[in-house]
């Protein structure tokens, strides 16, 4: 899935790894090896201390015209891999903090220091100030219903993804209905009703041109009469720019007080997608993200550019059509596949 | 945001008195990153840059023309040449003519097919529309929605799971009726869903379609190449539409689509209506990739 993105990371790794050993040799070139040994004895036996003249002489600190080439060449990678422009200016600042004036012994791993560095600078990109255990917060919520409101941009795959998740719920013990707030976009409700029809559960619908917050609200009415443990409300597509749109929706926000915001994103999405997260963000606090169609070949990007932006979690990513197609998401997991080996 | 980051680079350059090689490489990279931003392939940005570069050290404008201004025509030039100077439109030529429409999930196919038969039903063709996507649910209805208030017949049937039968049962069905045009919506799909992709090759060989639409999303990032590369060596694309262009997005991806399939950019969505469908206009998609305005 990631394939491309790791093969980018570990192209710099090793080019800025062979930028080094340069100058390790030009170090090393003056020195005999038996010379060599006795030094780094001694420089072992001060380490602690203030280092000896020859333990300075045998590490090389990286230099920022070390890695600047490289960092060049990962900057377009990182763009071709779906990053945006800010983001990846953002990561190239982390990756120069954590590796300019860094010494490095000689003969220890460098490509190991490197990489430690880069998975560290887009871990930092990624982790998110605080973390959601959706289960978790479910259960512990006292007065149920526990109330999710579904935003994002049209065609991103809101409708698919609640499906999905109502799926994925059920699975996990809870009972759950869904609102049928999109009541503009047309066939909106139908294709609503046939996903939960296939799940198994059950739609609050009104008729298309209903407001929508009064859908969403008597779906939690009818939830709480019935002891429901969640209430997903899909909502129309709207355009970031689309001000009335935008009002609608802050509407339903305020009239639902959701327990949780989730933005849906397409992972194909370029620079676009960065901007969307943002105002929505701006309109209706976003609590958490799921990116869809990362199936497509998607190169991940925009995961690390939208967490980047708005700075919360992505919890799942879609990857098919199916209803089991919904995966958790954690950073770790995240870098762990774009590091890890296939 | 961007696009003012170019125009003060621009004035920048106006201020100096001489334009040397610098500050031609600086502006030149300033054009690189807002077509960056607007998610123009990485690769046709190396190539379109490298190619104004190379006109503005060598060129020397005209009378009366400042450097600067000549810098700013060439990166028009060489963009809008790209994209096909010209507005090239939708011919009608055989009666029934039929058109395919093919893309991405969520990509606006269903929604443009609407708005691409009420556009053609306003000047004059009778319109028929067939539903092939047996795949979402809510397709056939949500074209009926659509369609049902101009009159615009819809063909399709939500139960049928064949979509190579439907899409043929439905040209067939309206070529009977005598209609002008013929519009096949099929289902979403992406290159790494061979089975749908093999399922569209399919459709398209059993109505032999005069034109194949792909329709775009105006948002897509770097992808966009590598999608559009690959509906294309499954059906011969003919046209694009470009979609969802109302909203930040300034739709470089739809660029490298031109550039995969070689096929020229008709039309473009700008809204949800039925209405907001516009011919395409090279100038002022050019102005919005560059974050400029219209010039």
């Amino acid at each position: 899935m990631f394939g491309k993105l790791r093969e980018k990371l570990k192209k710099f790794t090793k080019q800025v790894e062979e930028k080094i050993e340069e100058e390790e040799k030009a170090v090393e070139a003056p020195m005999a090896g038996e010379e060599i040994q006795k030094a780094v004895q001694e420089s072992t036996e001060t380490e602690g201390e203030k280092p000896g003249f020859l333990g300075r002489l045998l590490q090389v600190e990286i230099k920022e015209k070390d890695i600047e080439d490289a960092l060049d060449e990962l900057e377009i990678e990182l763009l071709e891999a779906d990053v945006a422009l800010e983001t990846v200016e953002a990561l190239r600042e982390k990756i120069k903090e954590k590796l300019v004036g860094r010494k490095v012994r000689i003969g220890t791993n460098k490509g190991k220091i490197i990489e430690e560095a880069l998975k560290e600078a887009i871990l930092e990109i990624l982790t998110p100030e605080k973390k959601i255990d959706l289960l978790q917060m479910i259960k512990s919520k006292e007065d149920k219903p526990f109330v999710i409101a579904f935003v994002g941009f049209n065609g991103s795959g809101k409708t698919t993804t609640i499906a999905k998740l109502a799926h994925w719920l059920k699975k996990n013990g809870f009972s759950v209905v869904i609102a049928a707030s999109d009541t503009f976009r047309a066939g909106a409700i139908e294709q609503l009703e046939e996903h939960a029809k296939r799940v198994g559960v059950k739609v609050i619908k009104h008729d298309y041109g209903a407001d929508p917050a009064a859908v969403a609200y008597d779906a939690i009415q009818h939830a709480k009469a019935r002891g429901i443990d969640v209430v997903l409300i899909d909502t129309a597509g709207r355009n970031e720019l689309n001000r009335n749109l935008m009002d609608e929706m802050k509407k339903i926000a305020r009239v639902t007080k959701p327990d949780l915001v989730i933005f849906v994103g397409d992972s194909l999405g370029g620079n676009a997608v960065v901007e969307q997260a943002k105002q929505f963000n701006e309109a209706v606090r976003i609590d958490g993200v799921i990116l869809t169609k990362l199936d497509a070949d998607a190169r991940g990007g925009a995961a690390l550019s939208i967490s980047h932006a708005i700075g919360a979690p992505i919890l799942f990513v879609g990857v098919g059509q199916g209803y089991e197609d919904l995966r958790p998401f954690d950073e770790k997991w995240f870098v762990e596949r774009i590091f890890g080996e296939d | 945001k961007l696009g003012q980051a170019l125009n003060s680079a621009l004035k920048k350059l106006a201020r100096s008195s001489t334009v040397d090689e610098a500050t031609i490489k600086e502006i030149v990279r300033d054009i690189q990153r807002a077509l960056l931003q607007a998610d123009v392939n990485v690769k046709l940005v190396l190539q379109l840059t490298k190619q104004i570069q190379k006109r503005a050290l060598e060129e020397e404008p005209p009378a009366g023309v400042s450097k600067k201004e000549h810098i700013i025509k060439i990166v028009y030039e060489e963009l809008t040449k790209f994209l096909g100077t010209e507005a090239k439109p939708l011919e009608i030529k055989h009666k029934p003519t039929v058109i395919l429409t093919v893309g991405i999930q969520g990509s606006g196919k269903t929604t443009s097919v609407a708005k691409l038969a009420r556009y053609l039903q306003k000047r004059g063709y009778k319109v028929g529309v067939v539903c092939s996507d047996t795949w979402r649910p809510g397709a056939y209805y949500q074209l009926r929605q659509l369609l049902d208030p101009f009159g615009i017949e819809v063909f399709g049937d939500p139960e049928e799971k064949d979509a190579v039968k439907l899409a043929r049962e439905g040209v067939e069905h309206f070529r009977e009726k005598g209609v002008d045009v013929i519009i096949v919506d099929s289902a979403g799909r992406h290159k790494e869903e061979k089975g749908l992709i093999e399922e569209m090759r399919q459709i398209s060989e059993a109505i032999k379609p005069h034109e194949v639409i792909l329709v775009i999303d105006g948002t897509i990032g770097q992808q966009a190449y590598n999608q559009a590369m690959a509906f294309k060596e499954a059906t011969p694309i003919g046209s694009i539409i470009v979609t969802k262009l109302d909203g930040s997005a300034k739709g470089g991806g739809a660029l490298s689509a031109v550039a995969a399939t070689g096929a020229p950019i008709k039309f473009i969505g700008t809204g949800e209506r039925i209405d907001d469908l516009e011919p395409f206009d090279p100038k002022r998609f050019v102005s919005r990739l560059l974050g400029l305005g219209d010039i």
